[in-house]
């Protein structure tokens, strides 16, 4: 038996720096994807750390005296049946478990979610102010452009003075000129009126003239006499020829 | 809770009705016969209105403009509400019944949420509370209905295009529906969180039977848990629904009374 064991140590001892290279290199190409791929591998130092620092308490030795102190009240509770572990201790440990569960996944997801409707709503705040300020700068601007109004209001209230002043004026210049107009008219018409008359007395006058020519050259007495002042007066102009 | 004694050990079996049992928490007997104590109903409702008057404390805000996490959970609730009121009752007319709702809304889903809580005690699973919400409730809505409508009221328990023949039974059916919203909305509430805890209880029991068992059955033991976990998420779901089942059916019978189907 034993020279056997010594036989199989030996061949193993044989047969393992002819394996050992050959196969651990095989074992390690096919091992070390399929581990380091996947879930990438945690320190254990890490781990450690990480659970260590989930338990209450800040410093090593207040989480030490808090487990202590919170194992050794547990005993106590138990032991004089001031907790007893019974059917509620497992309803109670789903329902701290679904209410644990709710607030560790849903917590989160319900912060963030308030959390951007806060932004949201402090978003829209903030533009409104930002707004708001830009419109009294524009106003303010606006006001700004203005400030010379005093001086162009009292130039503006001279101007409109002298303005008044000109229309005033000329609306008496204008009366006048009415005045004059009607005035020319009303002489126009007389002096019209005036050399009708005249035009119709000399009418009348040159009426009773001819017509008491026509009513003399109706006299034979009359007529003898022209004609006697007429072969006078032609022989005169013969005799001086 | 009844208590088996054998050979000097005594063991307690927990009934899946001791949580609902009233029990007197604090009793003054004064003046004789008159007795004034705090049930555990009583103590729960009234730990519900301070949890109801600290979430209303902390959504305020200290009057700040821009909302924190609690106020803008109430006023997704309060949206919530107000989108219920206004498709169930009347865009216009059911604003003035919202203040009702939404405080019937919260006071459900707070002492549901009470429940929940370990070693707590469910008010809402007690037929006491739902029947006492859901006759005043029906109750109110009738009279609105009599106050806005007057004897025409009763056209309510006529269904449109009846035959005359068929008339007093089909009145005498809508009637004795009518009647029986007095019963099914508290039944529905109460029923479902009784039988939500009952069901927790009793699976609670059997797993821990199996638990105690020996050291395999502990962890055969936790297939069932998980189940139970699950089932007290359901119902965690079941709280906010049945809350919600409560107020819209609520709404529907407001709007009935106010306009007459």
């Amino acid at each position: 038996m034993a020279s056997r064991l010594a036989r199989t140590a030996v061949g193993a001892a044989r047969l393992r720096p002819s394996v050992v290279p050959r196969v651990l290199p095989a074992l390690s190409t096919v091992a070390s994807p399929r581990y380091s791929s996947g879930v990438p591998s945690e320190d254990p130092k890490t781990k450690a750390q990480s659970i260590i620092d989930s338990l209450p308490g800040s410093n090593l030795m207040s989480k030490t005296a808090i487990l202590s102190s919170a194992a050794g009240l547990s005993i106590y509770a138990l032991s004089n049946e001031y907790y007893v572990v019974n059917e509620e201790t497992v309803v109670a440990f789903c329902l701290l478990s679904v209410w644990g569960g709710l607030i560790k996944f849903g917590g989160p997801l319900y912060k963030k979610w308030a959390d951007e409707q806060s932004d949201k709503i402090k978003n829209i705040l903030n533009s409104a102010r930002a707004d708001h300020t830009q419109a009294v700068k524009t106003r303010i601007g606006d006001v700004k452009q203005m400030s010379g109004v005093i001086d162009i209001t009292k130039t503006l209230f001279a101007v409109s003075k002298e303005t008044a002043k000109l229309e005033a004026e000329a609306y008496e210049l204008e009366q006048r000129t009415a005045l004059a107009a009607e005035a020319k008219t009303v002489l126009d018409s007389w002096v019209r009126y005036e050399s009708q008359v005249k035009q119709r007395q000399q009418k009348e006058l040159a009426q009773t003239v001819i017509a008491k020519v026509q009513k003399e050259l109706e006299n034979p007495k009359v007529l003898k006499q022209i004609l006697e002042q007429s072969v006078a007066d032609v022989e005169k102009i013969v005799s001086k020829a | 809770m009844s208590t088996l004694s054998f050979n000097n050990i005594s063991t307690e079996v927990l009934s899946p009705l001791n949580q609902f049992e009233i029990r007197d928490l604090l009793s003054i007997d004064a003046l004789g016969n008159l007795h004034i104590s705090i049930t555990n109903i009583g103590f729960y409702l009234t730990i519900g209105a301070f949890f109801f008057l600290v979430i209303n404390l902390l959504s305020i805000n200290y009057n700040r403009l821009v909302s924190n996490s609690w106020s803008i959970s109430q006023e997704s609730l309060y949206a919530t509400i107000h989108s219920i009121v206004t498709s169930q009752i009347n865009p216009r007319n059911g604003q003035i019944y919202f203040p009702f709702i939404y405080t019937l809304f919260i006071f459900i889903l707070i002492n549901n949420l009470i429940g929940m809580v370990p070693y707590s005690f469910a008010s809402t699973s007690h037929f006491v509370v739902t029947f006492a919400l859901s006759f005043t409730i029906v109750l109110g809505a009738t009279i609105l209905g009599f106050q806005k409508h007057g004897l025409e009221f009763f056209s309510l328990l006529v269904p449109a295009g009846c035959p005359l023949a068929l008339l007093p039974l089909l009145v005498l059916i809508e009637f004795i529906s009518y009647l029986a919203r007095n019963i099914s909305l508290g039944l529905r509430l109460a029923a479902n969180i009784l039988s939500g805890h009952m069901l927790l209880h009793i699976l609670a029991g059997f797993t821990y039977n199996i638990m105690t068992s020996g050291i395999i059955f502990f962890f055969l033991g936790l297939i069932p848990l998980a189940f139970i976990i699950a089932f007290s998420g359901l119902e965690l779901g079941i709280a906010f629904i049945q809350a919600q089942v409560f107020v819209v059916l609520t709404s529907g019978y407001i709007k009935d009374a106010l306009d007459l189907h």
